[in-house]
């Protein structure tokens, strides 16, 4: 499909007396010109034009499909009794963000040839229990290089503290062998904060945050938007109420996991999930275990029993 | 007529008289002039006169009427005539729980005010400095406040005084809340009148000297060759000697945590035969017929000690390099922080030992010598040295992705140059907030022939850097220990294999494994306390340009 033709600037036929003392070429341009016009007569198109053609295509489809969510959305908004759209709705865009999650090259970017050393400062005088549940396990899908340094702001941690990621990788002379970096920095921090790329990401604050970005790369966050709203409301609230709240937020937050335990195994219903991690560990930093209602004791028994806490019981007094 | 037809002309002509006129009063002004001249005079005749009459005057009233005759004065040069019972009490030492207290003290002039029937004098002694007050009384007559407010700065003197607690905080001395009633004062050593530098300008903080080109109310400070030139005086600083207390700490916390370690210290001779690392930026020195090399480093010796059954060793001691560059960071001689160690399996073994060092003396300096970081910061402000324990280890090709991702075009096996190093050192910082980290894994082509090759990759070397404020501080390798491939090695850096004979044979009879590495001394000092120059953490220093003081 060519866009514009210009006439041969030259013929391709022009006799010129040509002097015999030079070996001979062929003509170039003749050449070049029946060749163009063989491709063009034969309908072929250039490859790098079809390219374009197909990128456009995509686009559009996927601006189509865009469309189509949005209109969908603006029903169930507009009509909310209209549910069933959600879930129709619901499946589609989650397959699609959240196939291959467990991608490490897609989530966090092509490998350049350093360690992807994701780097968490935390204060030692409030441990991040959920996070070494979650670094526990990312260990057993990774290859984690796993690291505790002492930043010089603190002057001293407990020897729980040091080990709580566990014994050094026995292979750690070769950082190379590494698929993801752990490393936790004991620093005087009125915040947890997580670095990644420096360059093109900003530090995530806050233990639940942190949490939420480790869970995608295990690729275990819920598929479905229900779910996932349910998980970050039990997140926020654990994280709010249950530790930074008082006495009488602990205790409403209690009686709600009691309830919401009453009805299932888990706070998501059949899986074990992020939220369970959180709230359990907010509860057991909370130092609530004894006098928590019986579902939660329940629950805090089959928490212990996956194994994924051993870590935690340790750093707990 | 012409007058009439000129009247402007007309009313011209009387200037010519005028002139005359002005004329004549010249004359009587000189005249004038003259007579207030020897009026002048005679009234300066009479002033001089009458001020040698008072100086004379004065100079009797000394001599007569001084009630505090033996109270003050100029002591005969200390020629140990006699050994006084006296107590001198430091300055550091003057607190309020010595108030009241009639003490000695021995400290120099920092700087004299007198005023009226008063003298203000500050005393220093090192770092400390206090105030001391003279006022004429029944203790001290006018000469005595007067020969008092004449003394030079910098002179030392001795001063009895009864330590009075103060109201006021005096926020311009290191002694705040105490001052000195002078009783006595006798002078010990004078100095010259005249400065080549003051003090208080060499401790004038950064920056405020520029106000000049802003507009400001522009204030002297020193420059550094001035600084240099006057060293003795520029050492008397509170900046530098806060500096050099340091720097001694660092060698002393260097020690301490080596010897805990199990380390030997040895000494190792300076002029050598031959030049350790092939040749290059060696000094040449006569050695009767022959010539002879400053060592750049000790390795060779501390390698041999290794070879020795020493297992771990180290040493302190200068090291020369004849290289011609005049940065902020080189220096022809300094003193080098050497380590050697033999390992077991694994070279991070030594890296290991080595950083734990550095925190140690980085643990060290933070805990006992907070006062000296404190004053040396109030002219050089900077922020606190961070570091994580134990310390970071990344990985050269690692480095080399950092640098990449942030922009910078380098090849796998090129060098750091200077700009990316600190570039590197920042973007660390950025992430794992520390000022001290090691890259470890250097391509094995930027390193010398004796860097033990990686044995997964020929490309890379069992070779490492540690960086302070990304600045290198040191560079260490494991070495080959053994003959065979040294010698290859050797011949692939097209070294002469005769001039490293004796080298190559110190590791033919059997050799641990070992590694090490050299620290600058005066760049952890420079680095730890963030300055801009190896000069101000060397004493005397040395580089291309000067060889004075």
């Amino acid at each position: 499909m060519p866009m514009y033709q210009v006439k041969p600037v030259s013929p391709g036929d022009i006799k010129i007396d040509l002097p015999t003392c030079m070996y001979k070429l062929p003509n170039i341009h003749a050449q070049g010109m029946n060749c163009n016009e063989h491709a063009l007569q034969n309908g072929e198109v250039d490859p790098a034009l079809k390219a374009l053609e197909d990128r456009q295509d995509e686009v559009l489809r996927r601006l189509y499909e865009l469309k189509t969510m949005v209109d969908g959305l603006t029903k169930t908004v507009s009509t909310p009794d209209a549910d069933l759209d959600v879930t129709t709705l619901s499946h589609a865009p989650a397959e699609s963000v959240f196939r291959g999650t467990a991608d490490l090259d897609s989530l966090l970017g092509k490998d350049l040839g350093a360690l992807r050393d994701i780097v968490i400062n935390a204060n030692p005088a409030r441990p991040p229990l959920s996070l070494l549940v979650l670094h526990g396990l990312l260990c057993q899908r990774y290859q984690v290089l796993s690291s505790v340094h002492l930043h010089s702001s603190v002057s001293g941690v407990p020897p729980p503290l040091m080990s709580c990621l566990g014994p050094r990788h026995i292979d750690n002379y070769a950082r190379h062998r590494f698929q993801l970096g752990f490393t936790l920095i004991w620093k005087d921090v009125s915040k947890l904060q997580m670095k990644f790329s420096t360059q093109n990401m900003c530090p995530i604050e806050g233990e639940a945050n942190v949490a939420r970005f480790l869970i995608r790369l295990l690729g275990a966050e819920p598929q479905d938007p229900v779910a996932a709203t349910q998980m970050d409301s039990w997140i926020d609230t654990a994280v709010f109420q249950l530790a930074e709240g008082g006495n009488k937020e602990r205790a409403a937050v209690l009686r709600s996991l009691n309830a919401a335990l009453g009805r299932s195994p888990w706070l998501l219903g059949q899986e074990f999930s992020l939220a369970d991690v959180v709230c359990a560990c907010c509860v057991l930093q909370a130092g609530q275990t004894s006098s928590a209602p019986a579902n939660v004791q329940r629950w805090l028994k089959s928490c212990q029993n996956l194994g994924h806490f051993d870590c935690v019981y340790p750093l707990l007094q | 007529m012409v007058g009439m037809l000129f009247p402007h002309l007309s009313e011209k002509l009387p200037g010519r008289k005028l002139k005359k006129r002005a004329g004549e009063e010249e004359q009587q002004a000189q005249s004038k002039k003259a007579l207030k001249k020897q009026q002048k005079e005679a009234e300066k005749a009479a002033k001089k006169a009458e001020k040698q009459a008072k100086l004379a005057a004065e100079q009797q009233e000394t001599d007569e009427d001084d009630f505090a005759k033996d109270r003050y004065g100029i002591c005969p040069m200390v020629q140990s005539q006699q050994k006084l019972d006296r107590v001198l009490v430091r300055v550091q030492d003057l607190t309020p729980e010595k108030a009241e207290q009639q003490i000695w003290v021995r400290a120099r002039i920092h700087t004299s005010r007198a005023k009226g029937k008063q003298c203000f004098l500050v005393l220093r002694h090192q770092q400390s400095t206090v105030q001391a007050l003279l006022a004429v009384g029944d203790r001290a007559s006018k000469q005595m406040v007067k020969f008092a407010a004449n003394l030079t700065k910098e002179s030392i003197i001795d001063v009895e005084a009864v330590v009075k607690k103060v109201e006021q905080k005096i926020e311009s001395c290191s002694q705040q809340d105490v001052e000195l009633h002078v009783e006595r004062i006798f002078v010990i050593s004078q100095s010259e009148a005249r400065l080549p530098l003051q003090l208080e300008d060499a401790v004038r903080p950064e920056g405020e000297g520029d106000e000049v080109r802003n507009g400001g109310e522009g204030r002297a400070t020193v420059n550094q060759d001035t600084r240099l030139d006057n060293r003795v005086i520029d050492l008397r600083t509170t900046t530098s000697q806060a500096i050099f207390r340091l720097q001694s700490g660092v060698c002393q916390l260097f020690r301490d945590t080596l010897i805990n370690k199990g380390f030997v210290e040895i000494q190792t001779p300076k002029i050598i035969s031959a030049a350790s690392e092939g040749g290059a930026n060696v000094f040449t020195v006569s050695y009767f017929k022959t010539s002879a090399y400053l060592a750049q480093s000790p390795q060779l010796y501390k390698q041999m000690c290794i070879c020795a059954d020493f297992d771990k060793v180290f040493c302190v001691g200068p090291v020369f390099r004849a290289e011609d560059s005049n940065t902020h960071r080189h220096l022809t001689e300094f003193v080098g922080l050497d380590i050697e160690m033999a390992f077991n399996y694994h070279y991070h073994e030594v890296i290991d030992s080595i950083t734990d060092t550095m925190v140690q003396i980085f643990k060290g300096l933070r805990d006992r010598f907070q006062t000296e970081i404190q004053t040396v910061n109030k002219q050089y402000p900077s922020e606190p040295f961070k570091f994580l324990e134990p310390t970071l280890r990344l990985e050269y090709k690692e480095g080399v992705a950092m640098l990449r991702a942030a922009g910078v075009e380098m090849g796998d096996e090129e060098d750091l140059s200077t700009p990316n190093e600190k570039l590197l050192g920042r973007l660390v910082k950025e992430k794992y907030d520390t000022d001290f980290y090691v890259l470890d894994k250097y391509p094995l082509a930027v390193r010398p022939f004796y860097t033990m090759p990686d044995p997964n990759n020929p490309k890379y070397s069992n070779s490492y850097d540690m960086f302070m404020r990304g600045e290198e501080i040191l560079s260490g390798a494991q070495r080959v220990h053994d003959a065979q491939l040294l010698t290859e090695r050797a011949m692939h850096h097209g070294i002469d294999l005769e001039k490293i004979k004796a080298y190559i044979d110190s590791f033919r009879y059997g050799a641990p494994p070992h590694a090490g590495g050299g620290i600058g001394l005066e760049r952890v000092t420079m680095l730890y306390l963030g300055l801009h120059n190896v000069r101000q953490t060397s004493m005397f220093p040395r580089d291309p340009k000067r060889l004075t003081p």
